[in-house]
């Protein structure tokens, strides 16, 4: 019963702590190696020293930016064209399952065609992060038309509203809680697109380094890496799922 | 005209000074106040009161879902100690029917659970949806009959348990008044036929007068029966008898009570 | 101008599709090494198949065992969070956020840990189909009526009645469009991480071809990877169909 009356963010604090705590004792006292899991204060300071060199600062940049620019591509080319398709009864009728097939076929091992047409620079990348994440793009723009409320439109038009002034009233806030959700689910799989050409071939970024230190069991920095890599992800998950609370509370 | 077929003394319900107090987490709701009654076999015993004052509550203890804070229940002259299909039958509010099954199977679910042989239970399962009207209805899915229909099913898989008691709870308040009306006249075709002691909950006094042999009426909560009213009106019931002096009158005096308890 | 029909005009679009898929390489418009011909393709297929098929079972075995680990236990875990209000309220957030990590980049880690052999694989894969088999399965839990558990109870129904007759199939749909997920996700996993370090399966085949600009065989093998997961995916909407067939609404259908 008394664990009932504890707040959850506390709980929920107490069991990233002991999740540490373990990893960290579990190293310390040997009773797994060393080797394969450096404690968790090992890894942290790992992680801080990487920050501090140019060199990693140099590779980190150069994901972000692969990253950014696919995902500034991605977003608004994925929205407009999934909105075009939705607008159109019959478009819709015609593409939506071609697009629909495409999402859900795996696009990762398509990676090898687009070395074999772009090399392995920085096009490359940013191409195949847009491949990763315009499909969700569209699909979402699919379903954020879908939740406009016909009857809104109507009372809209109604009421001798202009094309702008529908667009502000009814489509806007209608769609934007859904393509919020769909810029967060873009960015996930833009980034798992971005990291995972890194590692297949590419001769820089963070996930050209990662793969490196796996093939030379260099596990303090992998796991650094990886720490890193969540940080950031989970960092601009957050921000956009606030983004998210937020319009629902203006609503 | 009332054509009892076979009222066995198994019927009896007795309840002595029973109490239920909810409890979840640190708060307790107090939600029936030592109820004792007495139904005797074969009759139709409606049961109103205010909202949340414990009807459901009630039920549930009488089928042996939950368990009372105090005092004791008897069905045929033994405690309920937990469900007891043959002895009770139990319909909800809402059909509960189970959606992976057709509305046949639905009906033999109690009887596969008593490890009955397929034909016999086939047979009986018959039986009972033809007492509803939905014989022709046998191979459909919950999902493809309307809400009416679905009730029906349920109280088809009441009856063809077979137990000498049969417990509704509002078992019609989904419906629309039209559809109420006529399930209600099913239902006294099917008691009268069946002879089966009858306990149903209900918000409406217009359908609990119309349907029972006594109304028992309960307080706001926590549940006391403050009457039990015996209803004397000529069976078998017809609608024009709902606007009778004589029904209103009985209609006044139960809302007057529960307005004022 | 009068439209074909929705369906007609989605054939010919395939159609014209496949046809530029032959035609445009064949004519240089696009080079070839990036989009072999239809034919090519096919051709390379048919004659090496002894070889796809050999990596292709490799690639199945890890399949399998991945699909064991992730839907199992994310089948399992997501039943235990979907039904407990206290468990989903602690965790889910936790859970959401976690799944915003690109899980690529475990990859590596995992070959330091467990070679470059099958394990790491069937182990990436696994953690790769894991959480939005769980995040499915806790969300279907959810949608099951209580009350139906308590009517068999009031019909008498011992505890392995009510679980067998009543639980297994209310919760039949949620594991079977869990496994849906999570079985697409897995046969990613395990091609990818052939794809990046491996010795053997439809992935590490994918590369070797690649490295040697032999962009046919590439593409059969992708288009096999793609003929396995469209096939799993049909066998899953079979089973629906087969299992949840009363339901009202019928599964979408992933692979038309
Ligand atoms: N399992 C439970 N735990 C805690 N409190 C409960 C529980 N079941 C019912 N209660 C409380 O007991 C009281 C009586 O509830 P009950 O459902 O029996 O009322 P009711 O007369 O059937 O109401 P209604 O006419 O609205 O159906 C209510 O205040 C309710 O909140
Ligand atoms: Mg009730």
């Amino acid at each position: 019963m008394a664990l009932f009356a504890i707040p959850d963010w506390v709980v929920r604090s107490a069991l990233v702590v002991g999740f540490l705590a373990v990893w960290e004792l579990g190293s310390r006292t040997g009773m797994v190696d060393p080797r394969l899991l450096p404690a968790a204060s090992t890894v942290i300071g790992t992680a801080l020293s990487l920050l501090e060199t140019a060199a990693f600062r140099a590779h980190l940049w150069t994901t972000i930016a692969q990253t950014m620019a696919a995902f500034i591509i991605a977003v608004p080319v994925g929205a407009i064209l999934g909105l075009l398709i939705a607008e159109r009864p019959y478009a819709s009728e015609v593409l939506k399952p071609l697009v629909f097939f495409v999402f859900s076929i795996p696009k990762s091992i398509f990676l090898p065609m687009f070395i074999l047409a772009f090399g392995i620079g920085f096009g490359q990348k940013v191409a195949f992060g847009v491949f990763s994440a315009i499909f969700i793009m569209m699909m979402t723009a699919f379903a954020a038309v879908e939740s406009v409320k016909r009857e809104h439109l109507m009372v809209a038009r109604a009421m001798g509203a202009s094309f702008i002034q529908t667009l502000r009233s009814v489509y806007a806030p209608s769609m934007a809680p859904v393509l919020l959700e769909a810029v967060r689910l873009a960015m996930i799989f833009n980034f798992t697109g971005i990291l995972l050409a890194e590692m297949y071939a590419s001769r820089s970024g963070v996930g050209n380094q990662m793969g490196l230190w796996g093939q030379n069991f260099m596990i303090d920095r992998l796991l650094a890496g990886i720490l890193i890599v969540s940080v950031l992800a989970i960092l601009f998950n957050e921000v956009v799922r606030a983004l998210e609370t937020r319009l629902e509370h203006w609503r | 005209m009332t054509t009892m077929t076979t009222v066995s003394a198994r019927g009896t319900v007795q309840v002595e000074n029973l109490t239920q107090i909810h409890r979840s987490g640190e708060r307790t709701t107090h939600a029936l106040d030592n109820i004792s009654f007495t139904i005797p076999a074969g009759k139709f015993v409606s049961v109103v009161g205010p909202s949340g004052c414990g009807k459901s509550s009630l039920l549930m203890l009488l089928v042996g879902l939950a368990q009372s804070t105090s005092g004791e229940l008897r069905v045929a002259g033994r405690p309920v100690a937990g469900p007891d299909p043959a002895r009770i039958g139990v319909v909800f509010q809402e059909a509960n029917l189970f959606p992976w099954l057709t509305a046949r199977k639905n009906v033999e679910f109690p009887l596969m659970i008593r490890n009955m042989s397929v034909k016999e239970r086939e047979t009986k399962a018959r039986d009972a949806l033809e007492l509803v009207g939905l014989d022709e209805f046998g191979d459909r899915y919950p999902h493809e009959l309307s809400g009416g229909m679905r009730q029906r099913v349920s109280i088809a898989r009441g009856i063809v348990q077979d137990p000498d008691v049969l417990m509704m709870d509002e078992p019609f308040a989904a419906l629309d008044e039209q559809t109420r009306m006529v399930m209600g006249d099913e239902l006294l075709r099917i008691w009268e036929r069946t002879g089966k002691t009858v306990v149903f909950v209900t918000h409406s006094l217009t359908e609990a007068i119309y349907l029972s042999d006594h109304v028992l009426v309960l307080s706001a909560r926590p549940g006391r029966i403050i009457d039990r009213i015996d209803i004397d009106l000529p069976r078998p019931r017809t609608f024009e008898l709902t606007s009778s002096a004589e029904f209103i009158q009985i209609r006044n005096r139960i809302w007057e009570q529960i307005r004022t308890a | 101008m009068v439209c074909p029909t929705a369906k007609t005009t989605r054939r010919i679009i395939v159609l014209i599709l496949l046809a530029c898929w032959e035609l445009l390489p064949r004519l240089g418009v696009i080079p070839s090494l990036f989009l072999p011909p239809l034919t090519l393709t096919a051709a390379a297929l048919f004659s090496e198949f002894s070889v796809y098929w050999q990596h292709l079972l490799v690639t199945l075995q890890e399949v399998g065992a991945a699909l064991f680990f992730a839907c199992g236990g994310g089948i399992l875990c997501g039943m235990l969070l979907g039904s407990s209000t206290r468990l989903r309220r602690l965790l889910l957030p936790v859970v959401s956020s976690a799944y915003a990590i690109p899980l690529v980049v475990l990859y590596p880690l995992f070959t330091a840990w467990f070679g470059i052999g099958m394990q790491s694989k069937v182990v990436f894969a696994s953690v790769y189909g894991f959480l939005p088999t769980l995040l499915g399965a806790a969300a279907g839990i959810q949608t099951i009526d209580r009350s139906l558990m308590m009517t068999a109870r009031s019909m008498g129904a011992s505890p392995v009645q009510q679980i067998r007759y009543v639980l297994l199939p209310a919760t039949m749909p949620t594991v079977l469009s869990s496994l849906r997920i999570g079985g697409a996700l897995v046969i990613v996993g395990v091609v990818v991480s052939e794809m990046l370090t491996s010795t053997a399966g439809i992935g590490f085949l994918i590369s070797r071809y690649r490295t040697m600009l032999d962009s046919p065989r590439v593409f059969a093998a992708i288009l096999l990877v793609l003929m396995l997961a469209i096939l799993f995916d049909l066998l899953v909407q079979f089973a629906e169909r087969r299992f949840t067939g009363w339901k009202k609404n019928v599964p979408a259908k992933t692979f038309p």
